[in-house]
């Protein structure tokens, strides 16, 4: 079912499958994108992001973008664009009354602008998407209602931009403020490429080059940052990627562990069993 | 052994009637004379096998505990409830567990509606 609801507020809402489309569009409000099956590839400059049913991609008012769609299956698109009188409203209206925003974190804070990355599709977030979709597939007009969807939408949102920016940046051992936000922007960068490129062989040289940094330098921060080392991070990515094809598709293991990048099957089967303490097979017929 | 009746106290029994059956939804199901050798009304709720009694007493209690109702989607209930004219205390808040928002009835009597989410 494809729909494209413009509310009278000039919220919009999209939500559509498509195959192999190609779109360049400048992004006109502050928007939120995901994908439920399959994913989308977006190109904002010369960076190349992915977003899969796990992530969701945010892009600012004004950015130049081109999506393509490319995959065997059909993608689901569903996304979001914020009026900005509404965001100025939400901004405004929950820090007044809300103390979540007075904490260290959020001090002195105005930023028009957020970190235009993919972030994990997790949370509060999760359900409240989940949620608005199966309002609008089954046909809901109204608008109150959605649009206090789209509000919890913003609370969540903001409260995984707490955890992947703020919370991360505090985490890095460095002294200046704006330090710590450019290094963390740039191991954003790192975690883009990996979230983009987790079925390829990556390099940790091609990984410091994109996202410009030294090796030595991207080592250290990230793991500062993430709690783990790029290759933790690349290995616990592909295994939850695992997990999804285990749960949707009919495709044999041997197949998936090539499709999320591992070479070895038997490399594959031990780190699922240490990560989830089960087998492929096993969570497969227990899905 | 299990939860049959959940007693509820009023000091207006009409005002509380017409909040379970005409903004809740609920359905009268009879009178009964279970406590204190007053007949009050029992309502049906969604839980098959547990009721709602209905006590009047001049000065409702308020300082009970709320009676904590589940629900699959507490923004669109919230909503809904709100809709129908209820009073809420606040608006839905997250919590460890999930999202929850409180509301009251005619009497000063509490509901915290609940929709617990499973984040792992």
């Amino acid at each position: 079912m494809e729909y494209l609801k413009i509310l009278k507020n000039n919220n919009v809402i999209y939500s559509g499958t498509r195959s192999h489309k190609l779109t360049q569009q400048s992004n006109t409000d502050f928007s939120i994108k995901f994908v439920f099956s399959g994913n989308e590839n977006y190109s904002i400059g010369r960076r190349n992001l992915s977003i899969y049913p796990d992530s969701f991609l945010i892009l600012n008012k004004g950015t130049n973008y081109t999506s393509a769609v490319d995959c065997t299956v059909p993608v689901h698109s569903f996304s979001i664009s914020f009026d900005e009188k509404f965001m100025d409203n939400f901004k405004n209206c929950w820090q007044l009354k809300d103390d979540t925003l007075l904490k260290p974190n959020y001090n002195n804070r105005q930023e028009s602008e957020f970190s235009e990355t993919i972030y994990p599709f997790k949370g509060d977030l999760f359900f409240n998407i989940k949620h608005l979709k199966y309002h609008l597939d089954h046909g809901v007009q109204d608008e109150m209602l959605i649009n206090e969807y789209l509000h919890h939408c913003l609370i969540s949102y903001f409260k995984i931009y707490n955890e992947e920016i703020f919370q991360k940046a505090e985490r890095l051992n460095f002294l200046n403020r704006s330090t710590k936000i450019e290094i963390l922007r740039r191991l954003n960068l790192a975690k883009e490429y990996l979230y983009t490129n987790y079925n390829q062989n990556i390099s940790l040289d091609d990984l410091a080059e994109y996202s410009c940094l030294s090796v030595n330098h991207l080592l250290r921060t990230f793991k500062q940052a993430f709690y783990l080392t790029p290759h933790q991070f690349l290995v616990q990515l592909r295994l939850q990627r695992a997990q999804v094809l285990l749960k949707n598709t009919d495709y044999p293991v041997n197949e998936i562990v090539s499709l999320i990048g591992f070479e070895c099957p038997s490399s594959f089967i031990r780190l699922f069993r240490e990560h989830f303490q089960t087998t492929p097979l096993k969570y497969r017929q227990s899905a | 052994m299990n939860i049959k009746y959940i007693p509820i106290y009023t000091d207006d029994v009409e005002k509380q009637l017409s909040f379970f059956t005409e903004k809740l939804g609920l359905e009268i199901s009879g009178c009964k004379n279970i406590l204190f050798g007053q007949e009050c009304t029992i309502i049906k709720t969604k839980n098959p096998g547990v009721f709602i009694m209905i006590l009047k007493q001049a000065h409702a209690n308020t300082n009970t505990p709320p009676i904590i109702l589940n629900t699959d989607d507490c923004l669109n209930d919230y909503h809904s409830l709100k809709t129908a004219g209820i009073n809420f205390y606040n608006e839905p808040e997250y919590s460890p567990i999930g999202l929850g928002a409180e509301f009251s009835d005619p009497s000063g009597n509490r509901y915290l509606l609940i929709e617990e989410r499973i984040y792992s």
